[in-house]
């Protein structure tokens, strides 16, 4: 997975960064700017993964205890209004990195211009789009996978991710729901 | 005007079901291409470099490490600990169950996920013995929120970033407020055996105190490493993060061995997920207070409560009930992206100090935790304990009581937070 390289690769590069100051008193100039753009790859892909994983967090407070046919109404109206998130963030952020194109600058350390750097992101936005109008697809059609609303709350914060607490929290998610 | 519809447009928004990322982002939107002239494209740079902010690169770092700590056999060493220490008092087992969740809650960086690893032993262990059920899924309920306040806490580091407070300074002022929690807890525990003749356990010898604390100080070192290393000024608190992940691999596949290499990939996913969904949040919340600070809106409000002559304490007060509500219906994270920018500014005015203020957000966000509807503790509770949601709420209730009462503590007793930063040489 990709996300899982970039954090690999970020926590690695700043470990060995500390090794090598406190060790040798040295350490390479191009470090933290490639973490950091490390970290921005990861978020803007993870985004859309998230989508897949129904891992974002929503208030479902409200939609949960509406009758069937409003919570269908104020879904897609959630999902045209993440929609039109995502379609000014597209648009945006194309402005963005065609300005930084024209202006063809580098970045401070890496050899690289700017743009490729930042490119990602208006292809990062119209992923989420893409992973958001799959994601309510599949709820309307009532596939596997079926969600009510656009996210479970807090469901990438339950523990039932960690590796070795499996059961338990499968099972409060579980209840929770009943 | 801008200020009404910007925070009209995120409730609207949050309660439609919209994940609170995009509420977020889509607000500040709607507000900036009605009210102002900025374009999208300074908006998309601003989300850019939010992803840029050095000190939120701790983040993924301290997610990665609380992943890898969160195995079972880790839970079972810190219990193994708390009981060599404090088994041998009346209501012993409670007390173990409390300082289990403090020591796990601190090295997995989560509160879920300590009351799923200490409560799943736990709860059925106290039950055994002759306790409750009530009283042992109550208590774990609560022990397990000292994690969001115990450093190393994602919630400060945010809150840090967020206002631009100094992240070590917050780490080390949430140390004497947490403990005090725990202390308070642990006094209701004692309490409460006596009242209702709670068994001990049989006291240790000496050498089981020892290897046992030998065996949970691989864990608990973690926290040591962090603390130390920034206040020795041997890393940022970024670094030290990125330390204290790589020595949780090493522990974990080294020392303990509970995990095999081939479980790794996995864990770094699912740290990258868990990331990634929380930077999306923040990012969002960068341009929301971006909004914020160009319609001049925490200025108006802030204007407003001076006129009002409203002084501190009662401002402090105000902050509390309006947290207290808040959390009950967020997580800890998303309550501190959205309401740090609008009060932060209005209690500098007043003169609270910055890290008391995140210590008192903090600690209400804990509270949120256990409070219904939205406490996610409860619910995890509930699973764990095997025990219906509303039972899990009855019994968490005087657990509350105590953790409301230590809010009014370190709300208005500063000292408390501000002491260790302030001997440690901070401003």
């Amino acid at each position: 997975m990709f996300i899982a390289a970039t954090l690999a690769f970020m926590t690695l590069v700043t470990f060995v960064q500390v090794v090598l100051r406190y060790a040798f008193g040295t350490g390479f100039v191009w470090s933290l700017e490639a973490t950091t753009y490390a970290f921005a790859w990861m978020i803007l892909i993870g985004m859309s993964y998230c989508v897949r994983t129904n891992a974002h967090i929503a208030v479902e407070l409200v939609t949960e205890r509406l009758p069937a046919t409003a919570a269908r109404v104020v879904g897609f109206a959630a999902l045209a209004a993440s929609l039109a998130y995502c379609a000014f963030m597209v648009y945006g952020s194309a402005v963005f990195v065609g300005r930084l194109v024209a202006l063809g600058n580098y970045a401070r350390d890496i050899p690289l211009p700017r743009w490729v750097l930042t490119g990602i992101m208006p292809i990062a936005f119209a992923l989420l789009g893409a992973r958001l109008v799959q994601a309510a697809w599949r709820a309307a059609t009532g596939g596997a996978g079926t969600q009510r609303s656009l996210a479970v709350p807090g469901a990438a914060l339950r523990p039932d991710r960690g590796p070795a607490a499996e059961r338990p929290a499968d099972a409060a998610a579980e209840r929770s729901r009943r | 005007m801008s200020g009404l519809f910007l925070l009209g447009a995120l409730f609207l928004c949050l309660a439609a079901g919209v994940p609170v990322a995009i509420a977020l982002g889509l607000a500040s939107i709607a507000t900036m291409l009605l009210f102002s002239d900025q374009s999208l494209a300074a908006l998309a740079q601003r989300f850019f470099s939010a992803t840029q902010v050095y000190p939120l690169l701790a983040i993924p770092f301290f997610i990665l490490a609380g992943q890898l700590m969160t195995s079972g056999g880790v839970a079972k060493r810190m219990i193994a600990f708390a009981n060599a220490l404090v088994g041998r008092f009346r209501g012993g087992l409670g007390m173990a169950a409390l300082l289990a969740c403090a020591f796990f809650a601190a090295v997995s960086g989560s509160s879920p996920a300590t009351v799923v690893a200490v409560g799943s032993i736990m709860i059925a262990g106290m039950v055994r013995s002759g306790y409750s059920k009530a009283f042992g899924a109550g208590l774990i309920c609560n022990a397990g929120t000292l994690g969001i306040l115990i450093p190393p806490s994602i919630v400060l580091v945010v809150y840090g970033a967020v206002t631009e407070t100094s992240v070590g300074d917050l780490f080390m002022a949430g140390v004497l407020p947490g403990i005090s929690l725990g202390a308070a807890l642990l006094v209701t525990v004692a309490i409460v055996a006596r009242r209702r003749n709670l068994p001990r356990q049989p006291p240790v010898d000496l050498r089981t105190l020892l290897v046992t604390a030998r065996d949970a100080g691989w864990g608990l070192a973690l926290v040591a490493i962090v603390l130390g290393g920034i206040y020795a000024g041997v890393f940022t608190p970024t670094e030290a993060a990125a330390v204290s992940a790589v020595y949780a691999l090493l522990v974990v596949l080294l020392v303990y061995r509970d995990m095999p290499l081939a479980a790794v990939p996995r864990v770094l996913v699912d740290s990258a997920r868990v990331t990634a969904m929380l930077m999306f949040i923040i990012a969002n919340a960068y341009l929301f207070a971006f909004v914020l600070t160009t319609e001049q809106i925490p200025q108006a409000i802030s204007a407003w409560i001076i006129d009002l002559g409203l002084p501190a304490w009662a401002f402090l007060l105000a902050v509390n009930l309006l947290l207290l509500a808040a959390g009950a219906f967020m997580e800890p994270t998303s309550v501190i992206l959205i309401l740090a920018p609008i009060l932060f500014p209005i209690a500098m005015e007043l003169g609270i100090h910055p890290v008391h203020l995140g210590i008192v957000m903090t600690v209400n966000l804990e509270i949120g935790l256990v409070t219904p509807p939205v406490g996610l503790n409860l619910f995890v509770t509930s699973g764990v304990a095997e025990m219906p949601v509303t039972a899990v709420i009855r019994a968490a209730l005087p657990w509350l009581g105590v953790l409301l009462a230590m809010l009014a503590v370190v709300t208005y007793v500063p000292g408390l937070s501000l002491a260790l930063p302030e001997l440690l040489g901070a401003r």
